[in-house]
C-alpha cells in the first residue's frame, strides 16, 4: 500500500484494522510507532525486516495474545504493576470522591 | 468473495465467536487451517464440545469437520434454547462454554437454561464471578435483564466436580442501541474471595492482601469471604478472587485469578489489585475482557449508530482480529474517532446496528 518511505506518516487506526494484508500485530505496531517516536528507524517498512522484527521484539506479547479464546487479558509482571501503582495517585480521577475537583470534570 | 457461499476465515483463532458471529448473522462460514501447521493439527475437544452445545442449542445447524479437524464448515441453523445439561470436557473450564452462550441466548426462541459441568475456575477463562458480575451487567445495558448464573457446586481444576446453571429469561428482538461517550467514575469496589477444601483461613488471607493495595485509592472496598465446604465444594482443593470495579452508572470492570501450586494468598491478592488498577486504567467504559460482549451486541443492534468510548490501550490485537471477523461475516466497518478532548486521547467507537430482528420474535 501507500505506507512505504514516508517515517512520520501517521497510520490511521480505522483504516490499518482493515488492512486485510497487515497482521494485526502489526497494525498496532505501526500505529503506535506513529505516533511514538519511530526509534526503530526506516527498515521498518520492508518486508523481511518486519518478520524478523516481530519475531524478535513483539514475541513475548505476541504469544501473550495469541490465543485469542483467552478470556483473561494480557497484564505486565507483577513486578512492573507494582512499581507502575506504586501510588494511586494517577488514578484519583477516576473514582468518586476525588478530592481535586478541578480534575473530575473531565472523568 | 468466498466460493459455495461462504465466508472463509483461518486459522484457530476466535474460533467460538466466529461460530456465533455466524449463528447470529446466519451466514455459513467455513474455518480453514486450524492449527495446520502443529504437531497436533486441528480442533481441540474443548472446541468440538463447544461445537456440540451449539448443536443442541440450536435447530437445523450443520457442521462438517475435515478427516484431518483442520477444516470446518458450519451452516447456523436458528437458535432454539431450552433446557440441557452440558458436560464440559476437563480441559476448559465452563466458563469457555458459559461465555459464547451469553451471546446467543437473548435471541433465542425458548428460555436457555443449561446446566454445565466441570471446572469452575481456570487461570485464562471466565470464572463464574467474571462472568456474574463482570459480562452479565454489560447485557443489562444493552437490555437483556432476566438473566442470571447459579452456583450450584464449585469445581476447583484439576478434577473439578463444580456445576453452575444459567437461565436467561429475556428475549428480545434486538439489543439497545448505546451511546456510552463519558468514562464513568468509580464508586466502590467490591469482591469475592473463595474456597474449595482447603482452610478458610486463605480465603481472609486473600481478602486482607487485596486491601492493602486498595485502601490507597480512597474508596469503599469490600470484599466478600465465600467458603465451600462438603459435596458442593468439588473434587479438588483450591481459592480464588474477583476484584470489581463499580460504578453508579452501572459499568463494571473486573479481574479475576485463582492460586495456583505453591502460590500464596496475600501475594496473588495483592499482585490482583495492582492488576484491577492497570485494568481501570487501561478501561474506559468497558474492561478488556468486556469489549467483544459489547461489540457484537452493538453490532446486531437496531439501525442506529451505537457509540462506546473506548481507550487507545483496548485497541490490541484481539480487538483487530474480532473487527475483522466482523466485517466478514457482517460486512460492517466500525470507525473510530478520537474524542473531542484536549487530555485525553481515547476514542469513539462508532458502529451502526445490522438491524438485526431475532427471527423468531414476531413483530407486530
Amino acid at each position: 500500500l501507500n505506507g512505504n518511505g514516508s517515517l512520520a506518516r501517521k497510520w490511521d487506526i480505522g483504516k490499518l484494522i482493515y488492512m486485510e494484508n497487515i497482521n494485526p500485530s502489526d497494525c498496532i505496531k505501526r500505529w503506535r510507532g506513529g505516533e511514538e517516536a519511530l526509534s526503530e528507524g526506516g527498515d521498518e517498512e520492508e518486508d523481511g525486516d518486519f518478520f524478523k522484527k516481530s519475531d524478535v521484539s513483539k514475541s513475548s506479547s505476541a504469544s501473550d495474545e495469541d490465543d485469542l479464546e483467552k478470556f483473561k487479558p494480557h497484564f505486565d509482571t507483577f513486578n512492573n504493576l507494582v512499581a507502575k501503582w506504586n501510588s494511586a495517585e494517577g488514578l484519583r480521577r477516576r473514582f468518586i470522591g476525588a478530592p481535586k475537583v478541578s480534575d473530575v470534570d473531565q472523568g | 468473495m468466498a466460493p459455495g457461499n461462504y465466508v472463509v476465515l483461518q486459522g484457530a483463532r476466535n474460533f467460538r465467536l466466529r461460530i456465533v458471529l455466524s449463528t447470529l448473522s446466519g451466514r455459513p462460514i467455513k474455518v480453514e487451517k486450524i492449527r495446520s501447521e502443529d504437531l497436533n493439527p486441528g480442533l481441540r475437544d474443548h472446541e468440538v464440545s463447544f461445537l456440540r452445545l451449539m448443536e443442541a442449542m440450536t435447530n437445523g445447524s450443520s457442521i462438517e469437520i475435515s478427516y484431518t479437524g483442520t477444516t470446518v464448515i458450519y451452516r447456523p441453523g436458528i437458535i432454539t434454547g431450552g433446557s440441557y445439561t452440558h458436560n464440559c470436557p476437563a480441559g476448559k473450564p465452563v466458563g469457555y462454554f458459559v461465555e459464547p452462550m451469553l451471546y446467543l441466548a437473548p435471541f433465542s426462541k425458548k428460555k436457555f437454561s443449561i446446566l454445565f459441568r466441570g471446572i469452575t475456575a481456570s487461570h485464562t477463562d471466565a470464572g463464574i464471578e467474571a462472568i456474574k458480575w463482570g459480562l452479565l451487567p454489560v447485557m443489562e445495558k444493552f437490555g437483556v435483564r432476566e438473566c442470571a448464573l447459579h452456583t450450584l457446586k464449585r469445581g476447583s481444576p484439576p478434577l473439578g466436580g463444580g456445576e453452575v446453571h444459567l437461565i436467561v429469561d429475556s428475549l428480545i428482538a434486538q439489543p439497545i442501541t448505546i451511546h456510552a461517550l463519558e468514562t464513568p467514575l468509580i464508586s466502590s469496589i467490591r469482591g469475592v474471595a473463595y474456597s474449595t477444601r482447603v482452610s478458610p483461613s486463605i480465603v481472609n488471607r486473600m481478602v486482607d492482601g487485596a486491601k492493602k493495595v486498595l485502601k490507597d485509592v480512597g474508596c469503599e472496598v469490600n470484599i466478600t469471604a465465600d467458603v465451600w465446604r462438603g459435596d458442593n465444594s468439588g473434587k479438588s482443593p483450591g481459592w480464588g478472587l474477583t476484584l470489581v470495579a463499580e460504578n453508579k452508572q452501572g459499568w463494571r470492570y473486573f479481574v479475576e485469578d485463582i492460586g495456583g501450586p505453591g502460590a500464596i494468598p496475600e501475594d496473588m491478592a495483592c499482585g490482583l489489585a495492582y492488576q484491577l488498577l492497570e485494568e481501570i486504567s487501561k478501561s474506559s467504559v468497558v474492561g478488556r475482557s468486556q469489549l467483544p460482549l459489547a461489540m457484537v451486541f452493538m453490532v446486531i443492534g437496531k439501525e442506529d449508530i451505537g457509540r462506546l468510548r473506548i481507550t487507545k490501550d483496548q485497541v490490541d490485537e484481539r480487538f483487530i482480529g474480532l473487527l475483522r471477523d466482523i466485517k466478514h461475516v457482517f460486512g460492517i466497518e466500525a470507525i473510530l474517532k478520537p474524542v473531542n478532548e484536549t487530555n485525553s486521547d481515547d476514542l469513539i467507537l462508532t458502529i451502526k446496528g445490522i438491524g438485526f430482528t431475532n427471527t423468531n420474535k414476531k413483530i407486530a
